[in-house]
């Protein structure tokens, strides 16, 4: 176990932490992307490792996402542990090529003779008003594709662990982090998305999902900053006597199904809360986790609560009306309790 | 907070972007307590001596040279 601490660190700093404490031990870790070093991440997930590790290892490179993940790839089949960073999810139009059929692929159509040690960290999220190519979460697109493991952590403890679990894992790993849970000082964050986080290395392992609140009429399985609007939710609806249990999947790829089956075996009700997009997502996939196993441990229809099908609003208004809060959480769980048998 | 931090002839004020520990808590020496945010730029705050921190200007309060942002009580 790490050593306690009560030091309190938003999500940047614990991803920054991750990265510094693997880099420490390991030499073969490196960081490339845009803004990463001089600046530290637009997102501050890099925060403070240049001036520890120096430009060799910590490389900001030009505007092109093709060729610097493209090498980031050539880089892991070549012995390094690179972490590269796409600045905005977004924006993988560019660089696709390399992730789905390099980076994904490559393990197995060498036989498993070439490992692929590849983090690619990326910023995830709306709600602030930057429009539809600076605010989607994607992680549908991402955790369909074979071959990639996706990490989605919702406060700086698991944010540590779950990084360092991506740079010691021999598969490339997508680890996708929502800005508005960061933690910067120019923009809204969560409190309990900032934790007490150990100064010393740990790792979560990739594929535990987290029961978040136990409770024992509805189960809302959800990820990344709808585990905080749902624990609003929960927090409004333990008031009304409704005993909410949350669970925070942590992992797409591999996915916790059985955490969630048991949970909803438990509570017999699930409500599935994604701010990506609704239709073929992840709220589809969970659903059927549960219903593909044992429909009869249900005794309410499931629902889902995503972000509808249509690019997101730069209007503040417009984004505000169309992204899952706590209170369509609240009601969702409301209608569902109630008309359960 | 010291004196001449950065040019406030351009920035006159900055905000306390973070505390890393909870008010009443107790803090080692050298110990990065806080993070201040001037526009985009972002500076340390260290603890000057061990002790118990207390905090006096909460996280997004506004800040300037010279301002007392908290209070140090040694052991």
């Amino acid at each position: 176990m790490p050593s306690k601490s009560n030091r309190i660190l938003t999500m940047s700093h614990a991803i920054a932490e991750g990265i510094a404490n693997e880099m420490r031990t390991d030499s073969s870790v490196f960081v490339m992307g845009e803004d990463i070093a001089a600046y530290g991440g637009i997102f501050g997930a890099t925060t403070g490792l240049l001036a520890e590790f120096g430009e060799q290892r910590i490389r900001d490179t030009p505007i092109s996402e093709t060729a610097f993940i493209g090498a980031g790839v050539g880089a892991a089949m070549a012995g390094m542990r690179p972490i590269v960073e796409l600045m905005f999810v977004d924006f993988f139009g560019v660089c696709m090529d390399a992730i789905y059929n390099l980076a994904a692929k490559n393990i197995y159509f060498s036989g498993g003779n070439c490992k692929v040690p590849l983090v690619i960290m990326t910023a995830t999220g709306g709600g602030y008003s930057d429009a539809g190519q600076h605010s989607q979460t994607l992680h549908a697109t991402f955790a369909h594709m074979p071959g990639l493991k996706v990490a989605v952590p919702s406060n700086a403890y698991d944010a540590k662990g779950l990084m360092i679990s991506a740079i010691r894992d021999d598969s490339p790993v997508l680890y996708m982090f929502h800005k508005g849970l960061q933690g910067l000082a120019w923009m809204a964050s969560p409190e309990k998305a900032a934790t007490e986080v150990p100064d010393d290395a740990y790792a979560i392992p990739l594929g535990e999902a987290k029961v978040v609140r136990p409770g024992k009429d509805a189960t809302i399985v959800t990820l990344s900053m709808m585990v905080h609007r749902s624990m609003e939710a929960a927090e409004q609806l333990a008031k009304d006597g409704i005993d909410v249990e949350v669970v925070d999947l942590r992992t797409l790829v591999p996915l916790d199904r059985a955490t969630v089956f048991k949970s909803v075996a438990k509570t017999g009700r699930l409500i599935v809360v994604d701010e990506d997009y609704s239709s073929f997502g992840v709220t589809a996939e969970i659903i059927t986790s549960v219903v593909e196993r044992d429909p009869s441990v249900l005794k309410a229809k499931p629902r889902r609560l995503a972000f509808p099908d249509i690019p997101i609003p730069y209007s503040r208004p417009m984004e505000q009306f169309a992204l899952p809060n706590a209170e369509k959480i609240t009601e969702a769980v409301r209608e569902t309790v109630k008309k359960g048998h | 907070m010291p004196e001449g931090l950065w040019d406030t002839s351009k920035t006159p004020e900055g905000i306390v972007g973070n505390w890393f520990y909870r008010d009443g808590s107790m803090v080692e020496a050298g110990a990065k307590v806080a993070e201040l945010m001037v526009e985009k730029t972002v500076f340390d705050i260290t603890a000057p001596a061990a002790g118990e921190l207390h905090i006096l200007v909460p996280k997004d309060g506004i800040v300037r040279p010279g301002t007392l942002i908290g209070r140090i009580d040694g052991a």
